[in-house]
Order: C-alpha cells, then structure tokens, then sequence
C-alpha cells in the first residue's frame, strides 16, 4: 500500500460490489435535498426582478430627460448636456450624495426634471433596498441559505464524526461528553430554538447544525449520512416513529455503519430490529435491568455504577436492597410496567397504584391518586420494603418519596425524574435509585461509543455472578483506592505495541509476564485488566496466566503512572526482554552493537 | 396568452433591434450611429438581463449568459464612447468611432443568439 497510486486505483476500482450502490443512492437523495435548497434561491432571484426593473428604468428616464431638456453654459448659449454628465449628475443625485449643478449651473427648466428625477429615484432605491431587506428576513430564504451553509460545513467535514438526530436534552449532554473526548458531530433537530442553541454551548470545536426533520432521508444525507467520515449514527428523538424513520434510513442507505435509537416501546424496538441490526436504548428496561440487577447481585451492581461513572467518581456504596418483601409501584405507565414485570420475575409481590383501571397481570392493583394520603395508607406502606415513584410528574413523585419515607422510614425508594429542572430537589431527597431518562440514555450511548470495551464488560459482568463482583470490587480498590482511576484500551497490534514484536505470536505471552513495573520486575504493574477482546470472543478480568495473541485488545484500569508504564514496556524495544527474562538490554544501538560483538 | 412571455419576448427582441439600428452604418462615420439609440440599447439590454434572472432550466441559463455578454460589450462601448467624448483630445474620430461600433457589433451577435433561443424556446414548445 505504500505506493499511492496503487491506493488510488484500490479506491476507485477494488470496493465490495455493493459498495458503490449503496453510496450512489445517499449522493442521490443529498443532491435532491440540495437541489430544493437552490430552487428556493432562484425564487427570491425571480422576486428581485420587479425592483431591479424599476429602478433601471427611473434612473434611465431620468438620465435621458436631463440630455434632451435645452440647458445654457455659463455665457448664456444654448448647450446640451451628454449622456456622461447626465449620468453622473444622476449618480450622486439618487444616491443623496448631491454634489451640485456640473458643468453649468441649471436652468429652471432642468431644476424641474432633477426635482421630479430625485422623488423618483428616492422611491426607486426605498423599493428595491425594502425588497432585499424582506427577502434576507424571509424564512424560506434564510433556511435555504441555512441548508446550504449547513451542507458545505458538512461536506468539509474530514475527522470522523457522528450524526446525532434529536438534539434534546439527551443529545446535549451526549454532545458535550463527545466534545470533551475531541470526538466531532453533526445535528438534526426539528426545532430550531435547539440548534440555535447549539451556538450558545460552548463546544470546543465547530459543531454544524441543521433545524429540519430528520425522518427525511434526504435531510440525513445532507447531515453527512453519505460521507466517509461519518462513523455512526444516533437516533435521540422523542418520537418513536422519527427513530424507527432514522433507524430505516440508515440501514438502507448506509448499512455498514453503527445505529443506536432510543426507544421506549418494545413493538418499536422489534420493528428496529428487522433493519439490520441497530442497538436500541430502553431507558425504563434498562433502569428496570439495574433494578433487578441491584436486589439480586449488590457487588455487581456497585461494580457497573462505579465503572459507568467514569474516572474520578467514588466508588458508591454497596446498597442493600430488600430482597423478599412485597413492592409498591406508583404509576403504571412505560416504566411502571417494565418495573412490575421485572420484580415479578424476581419472584417478589408488587401492588400497583393507577388512576385508572389497568391490566396489571398478576400483580395486586389499587385504583387511585398516588399522591393522596389516604390511598397510600390503604396501600399499607409499613408492611412494604420498596416503593417506586414512577409517575411521568416530577411534584407527584417528590411528594410520593416523601410521605412514603415518613410513614416507614426503611423503604427503598426508586423515583423516576423527568424534568432537569427538579435535579437539586431529587439529590436532596437522595432516594435510593433514582431513574433520569435523558441521563441513562446519554451514558448509554458514550459507552457503547467511546469505549466499546467498557460497554462490553458492563454487558457480560452480570453473568460472572456477585462474588466475582466483589472480588473485582476489592481488587479495584486496592489498586486505585476508593477513587476510581484512569480507564484505557491497548490494542496488541504491530502499530501500537512495536516492542512487543515476536514474542506475543509465541504462544509464551503471559498476561503476568506483561504487567510488570519496567525498573523493578519484582514489582507488578498496578493496574488491573478488566477485559481481553480477541475477535468477538471475550475474556473477563484474566488472570496472569492468560496467554496474549497478536491483535488482542485490553481494557485496564489503575493509576495513570501504570498506563505511561505500560506504554514503555510496548514502545521501547528492550524493555520486555528484562521483564521476561530479567536481562538488562542497552537500548541504544552503539550498545547493541558493541554488547552483540561481545556476546559474539 | 401568457403576458410575462410577452413582456419577455418584447424586450429580448426590442434589446437586439435596438443594437442592430445603432450597429448598422458606416462603421467609421459618427454621424450615422445615434448615442440616444446607444443609451437605449443599454437600458434595455439591462432590463431583458433582469427579466433572465431566475430562470432555472438550461436554456434559461443561456438566456442569462448571452444576455451578460452583451450588457458587457455595451457598458463597454459605452465607456468607449464618453472618453472619446469627453477626455480624449482627438474627440470622436473615425478610430473611435469605429471601436465603439464594433463592440456594439459583438453585443449584437449575442442579441442574436438570445433571440434564436427564443424561438427555438417557442417552437420546441409547440411540438411538445
């Protein structure tokens, strides 16, 4: 591949045979979207010929009227004025600038046809300047120069980036956490306050966005649907049917690349499924999987918030939540129904409390205002050990959590909140588990995105079991403390580990052997790997006698001196040889050289 | 009967007879070639451009571009005209004279080519 010619005939001429197609179709759909924004510029063209008529034509009879109307030169003969000086009297006349009667001083006879010439002229300019002014305000043109503008930014675009449909309160705090990683994106949203918005957010680099709907694939296309850069696409809107729209869009136009849509029904998400293969986002199962997670495994549960929380974050406290008992569910809406289907599979009871008559399955269930006293007492709280305050209103569920708590202060409180207003009134109530919808869908997405491997491991961990949790727990905290340190990815390849060279295709290459402190191989390295990814096949938290192979990729976790460690020991060649071995070798070449001559 | 064709079509036509009356003459001799008829033809050369802008078809974009040559050759026979008049000191001479008129000679040639457009526009129109 070094010549570049070669790469070039490879890239016109060795794609797969769908490749083309596939891209043919996006540039299509772009091109129609682009060709609507051009249509609009040529009608306010159109409408600019009115006044640019007039104007010509004031400003020629004018012009002429001032050549034929008999003037006198200075001695009193009769003189004509030519056409040159008739139209710069003309010039500076219309446009107020008034520079006096040139060559000779006028006549009254031409005083009159300059009086009539400016009213005209000034009602010429105030037209045509009223006309351009009305269309630089109107909205068809401004969002057609929008589309445009929008278009070559994208278009430009070089680093990989991601389209992101939806701009709400999800997108945004997706987009800052990819802003702050360096990562580039584009964005869709209907409403355009939200994209005017986006200049308000202060992103590091130039963030384009476009106010359109994203269901059309043509506005996705211009979005960067069809660029080689773009490396994935994100469906964050609050319309179901948008997201299975986008999710469609893309699987046809662009099935190579990676989809995430949050959804919040389950028939939508099957309906996702049978376009390729998307990764859906549940906000309410994913909260009702945590739950679940939480009462069955306690270790794994602190394991993944501690790990989802990112660097820096305390580890959290075990919690401890009720594991028989029976459970009482406030609203009975999209998260209360996967709620109740998950604690029943726990095997726990569960009443429900509903406005009105629901098929609760074989929960018991009371019909009536959550938030009235007397409701919840019949609901016998005393004698229940958790209570979810689900309802899609933020005041009903503060004042769920409250008198719950104060009627039986040992219930574990789960609430759900649903504007980002109440976010201080929430972490003052500091409820047991508390369910942000943006919020989960946000992590979600960065994890699946920016460390696939973090998101793998959150995957496969529940699976290990909760003593395997704790252990990792404990080990974990050992290295790092009760402060989570840093998270990095090593891919064992020729680019990125040069040092390591033969000896990992050996089938000797022990994790144990790798993880030593490169001045002392006595001392191991402190870090911890959390998963080896070779393939698809995965390995959680290997211990020192797993062998590597080339192509291998880790995540570990521990202080950031172990990470600048373990980048000596794959870059500087020399130096895995004295933690095999525990001979020194110069790392110099006239040392080589001389130390080889004298082995020799 | 559409008027804007009307329109149109009378000022595309108006603009190359108008070039073609100051054109025609003795090409050195001012006498023959009226600057009033000059003024016109620029006048409407510029309104038939104006009445070109947006049209989006192809033809329409030829229309727009034999319409720019000649307000191009014009304005520049223009120019040639009044420093002839006006700071040259041989005044309006038979050279002059005859580098204005043919400028406006070129001018011509694009009228023309903007009205064979219009007709084929207007035949093809009515076989379709």
């Amino acid at each position: 591949m070094g010549n570049p010619l070669l790469v070039f005939w490879k890239n016109i001429f060795g794609e797969d045979d769908d490749r083309p197609r596939v891209r043919r179709a996006t540039f299509r759909v772009a091109a129609h979207s682009a060709a609507q924004a051009s249509a609009t510029i040529f009608l306010i063209l159109r409408r600019m010929r009115a006044p640019l008529i007039v104007l010509i034509v004031i400003f020629s009879v004018s012009v002429l009227g001032l050549t034929l109307i008999p003037g006198q030169d200075a001695d009193g003969n009769p003189y004509r004025m030519g056409f040159f000086d008739a139209f710069y009297v003309m010039s500076y006349t219309a446009t107020t600038i008034g520079f006096g009667e040139i060559p000779f001083a006028f006549t009254y006879n031409q005083r009159m046809w300059v009086t009539i010439s400016i009213y005209l002229s000034v009602i010429g300019w105030a037209y045509a300047i009223g006309s351009l002014l009305s269309l630089l305000q109107d909205r068809a043109f401004r969002s057609a120069l929008a589309l445009q503008h929008f278009s070559r930014k994208v278009s430009r675009l070089r680093e990989p980036f991601m389209l992101i449909a939806g701009y709400g309160r999800t997108g945004e705090l997706l987009g800052h956490s990819f802003d702050a990683l360096g990562r580039r994106f584009v964005v869709l949203d209907r409403n355009s306050e939200r994209i005017d918005g986006l200049e308000l957010d202060s992103y590091h680099a130039d963030v384009p966005g476009l106010a359109a709907d994203a269901r059309d694939p043509g506005h996705l296309a211009v979005a960067g649907l069809g660029h080689s850069s773009c490396e994935a696409v994100v469906a964050l809107t609050d319309d179901e049917e948008a997201n299975l729209a986008i999710v469609m869009a893309a699987a046809l136009l662009r099935p190579d690349l990676p989809v995430i849509a949050r959804v919040t029904s389950r028939t939508i998400a099957e309906r996702m499924q049978a376009f390729g293969s998307p990764a859906t986002v549940n906000p309410f199962d994913r909260f009702g999987d945590h739950l679940r997670l939480a009462l069955r495994a306690p270790a794994s549960y602190q394991l993944m918030t501690w790990l989802e929380s990112g660097p820096g974050a305390a580890l959290p406290e075990r919690g401890l939540p009720p594991r028989s008992g029976r459970w009482i569910v406030c609203g009975y809406g999209r998260l209360g129904q996967e709620l109740t289907r998950d604690l029943r599979a726990e095997g726990l009871d569960v009443t429900v409390i509903e406005d009105h008559p629901a098929d609760v399955g074989d929960a018991d269930l009371l019909v009536g205002d959550g938030s009235d006293p007397w409701v919840l007492a019949q609901a016998d709280l005393d004698r229940a050990v958790g209570l979810v305050a689900g309802t899609d209103n933020d005041t009903t569920n503060l004042s769920l959590v409250a008198a719950a708590r104060r009627s039986n202060p040992e219930l574990f409180l789960a609430a759900r909140q649903n504007s980002a207003a109440s976010a201080p009134l929430f972490a003052a109530m500091e409820v047991d588990a508390l369910l942000v919808p943006t919020e989960l869908v946000a992590h979600e997405v960065y994890a699946q995105l920016s460390t696939p491997l973090l998101w793998r491991f959150l995957r496969e961990m529940p699976a290990m079991g909760d003593d395997w949790a704790a252990a990792i727990v404990d080990r974990l905290k050992g290295l790092c403390g009760t402060h989570l340190q840093t998270l990095w990815k090593v891919r064992l390849t020729a680019q990125e580990a040069p040092a390591l060279g033969s000896w990992l295709g050996s089938g000797e290459a022990r994790l144990g052997q790798l993880l030593r402190n490169p001045e002392d191989r006595d001392d191991p390295l402190h870090a911890l790997v959390l998963i080896v990814m070779r393939g698809r096949e995965v390995t959680l938290a290997p211990d020192d006698d797993f062998v590597l192979e080339p192509g291998d990729e880790l995540l570990l976790a521990g202080w950031s001196a172990a990470r600048r460690a373990l980048d000596t020991i794959l870059l500087v060649h020399g130096v895995l040889e004295y933690l095999v071995t525990g001979r020194r070798v110069p790392s110099s070449w006239i040392w080589r050289k001389v130390s080889s001559s004298g082995s020799r | 009967m559409n008027l804007e064709k009307v329109v149109f079509g009378f000022f595309v036509v108006l603009a190359a007879t108008l070039n073609f009356g100051f054109f025609i003459g003795d090409i050195d001799n001012p006498e023959l070639h009226n600057p009033y008829e000059l003024f016109a033809a620029v006048v409407v050369n510029l309104i038939a451009t104006v009445l070109k802008f947006g049209d989006r078809t192809q033809i329409g974009a030829v229309h727009l571009a034999t319409s720019l040559v000649a307000d191009l050759q014009l304005i520049g026979a223009t120019l040639m005209f009044g420093y002839a008049t006006y700071v040259s000191t041989a005044g309006m001479n038979e050279a002059w004279t005859a580098s204005v008129v043919s400028l406006s000679g070129g001018a011509l040639l694009a009228n023309v080519v903007s009205v064979v457009l219009l007709v084929v526009e207007t035949v093809s129109f009515h076989r379709g």
